[in-house]
């Protein structure tokens, strides 16, 4: 077990796996800038095999010089890996009747911006990207099967969603097509929606920031 | 004008933010947006903050109007919906703030508040939520409609993340109105 050196609320859990310490210290060097910004995460549990898709996930749109194509290729896999990460937890069989329709309502969204991003790729005459490898997949299936409850799967969900506006945040500096900027823009504010359902299902702040970012 | 009928007449409702200094600017900038902050050439770097101004100032009127509409709305507001109604205001001055600061930073004058706005007539909780819910739709629209025309990434980045808190507070009060919160794949707002 590895933990953050943070005291009461703050504590993060990180369960033991196959990330390395820099990987789990890039992702408290994260965590801890969004609690000095105000965001409360007490109890919170990221499994350590999520860490490095999590990073992967931040990082993906950080290299400069990105070409639209390159960023939208990175945003369709996100946005598939996280359709079959809520498909993986909702399979598990822990959630109430009405988290479990809340989470499928979100997995069908990102299958939703997956097509429209896929659309968007096509349109520029390009290939979309292969699915998600195994290696991939498991980076979050291995993730969710160590969460034994609601509560972490939610914040597991949390997770992956503060990451995905994280990266659309970035996409939006470096896109230069309109059209394309508008569907991430619509896009990430979705996933904003998902965050505040995510936060009120855990009794959570629902906005806690005027300024939404992600986790950068 | 009541609420009601104020929600259900689109004319009105563009009159209304007409009225009130709203105006997104609708100049496409994105010619200069080729245009890196190193390479342009001093001329062209103004007209692209000037550009940026306009739009600015634009989306800072809303977040004014916003300020006052909760403001407003909040003598309805009791219990939960008030405490969310004064959290609302603090970040949707937050946000004209730092719009504000980036118009000056661009060598802008920020747009003021006006010194009052034609509000529909709110007579209940319900009424100044519905009201808010037109707020945050518009201003989510005029977000979207502005993105592309920013000249400056920086200036796109606050912009979406602002984009993406309206949004957060659409589905808040949605929620509070007994509607799906996140019911849209989407969220694309409506235009005034």
């Amino acid at each position: 077990m590895v933990a953050a050196a943070m005291t009461g609320a703050e504590r993060i859990s990180i369960v033991d796996g196959a990330a390395d310490s820099a990987q789990i210290a890039a992702f408290e060097r994260d965590r801890r800038e969004l609690i000095r910004r105000g965001l409360a995460f007490g109890g919170a549990v990221a499994a350590a095999s999520s860490i490095p898709l999590l990073l992967s996930v931040r990082n993906a749109f950080a290299a400069a010089g990105e070409a639209d194509k390159t960023i939208l290729a990175d945003a369709i896999r996100l946005e598939r890996i996280a359709v079959l990460a809520y498909g993986q937890v909702i399979a598990r069989g822990l959630l109430s009747a009405r988290v479990e329709r809340l989470v499928k309502q979100i997995a069908a969204h990102e299958r939703e911006h997956a097509g429209a991003l896929t659309t968007a790729l096509t349109d520029l005459r390009l290939q979309p990207p292969p699915p998600p490898t195994a290696k991939d997949i498991d980076s979050v299936v291995e993730g969710i099967r160590e969460i034994d409850s609601q509560a972490d799967i939610l914040n597991f969900a949390i997770e992956l969603e503060t990451a995905a506006v994280a990266a659309y945040h970035d996409a939006q500096q470096r896109f230069y097509d309109a059209k394309l900027l508008q569907t991430v823009a619509s896009i990430m504010a979705s996933e904003g929606q998902h965050l505040v359902v995510l936060r009120q299902a855990l009794n959570k702040p629902p906005v806690p920031n005027a300024f939404e970012t992600g986790s950068k | 004008m009541d609420i009601d009928s104020f929600l259900r007449d689109r004319q009105s409702r563009r009159r209304f933010f007409a009225s009130s200094g709203v105006s997104i600017a609708a100049g496409p900038a994105m010619f200069l947006a080729a245009c890196s902050d190193d390479d342009a050439a001093p001329t062209v770097r103004k007209e692209a903050e000037a550009a940026d101004v306009e739009i600015l100032n634009g989306v800072l009127d809303l977040e004014l109007m916003a300020v006052a509409g909760y403001k407003t709305g909040a003598a309805q507001l009791r219990g939960e919906a008030l405490q969310i109604g004064k959290l609302f205001i603090e970040q949707e001055q937050e946000h004209a703030d730092e719009l504000a600061s980036a118009i000056k930073d661009a060598g802008g004058t920020p747009n003021r508040a006006k010194s009052s706005y034609d509000f529909p007539e709110l007579r209940s909780q319900r009424d100044a939520l519905r009201f808010a819910v037109e707020l945050e739709n518009t201003a989510v629209a005029a977000y979207i409609d502005a993105l592309p025309k920013f000249t400056s990434t920086d200036l796109r980045g606050t912009a979406s993340a602002i984009l993406t808190t309206e949004a957060e507070h659409l589905s808040v009060l949605l929620g509070v109105l007994g509607r799906p919160a996140a019911a849209r794949a989407f969220v694309t707002g409506e235009a005034a």
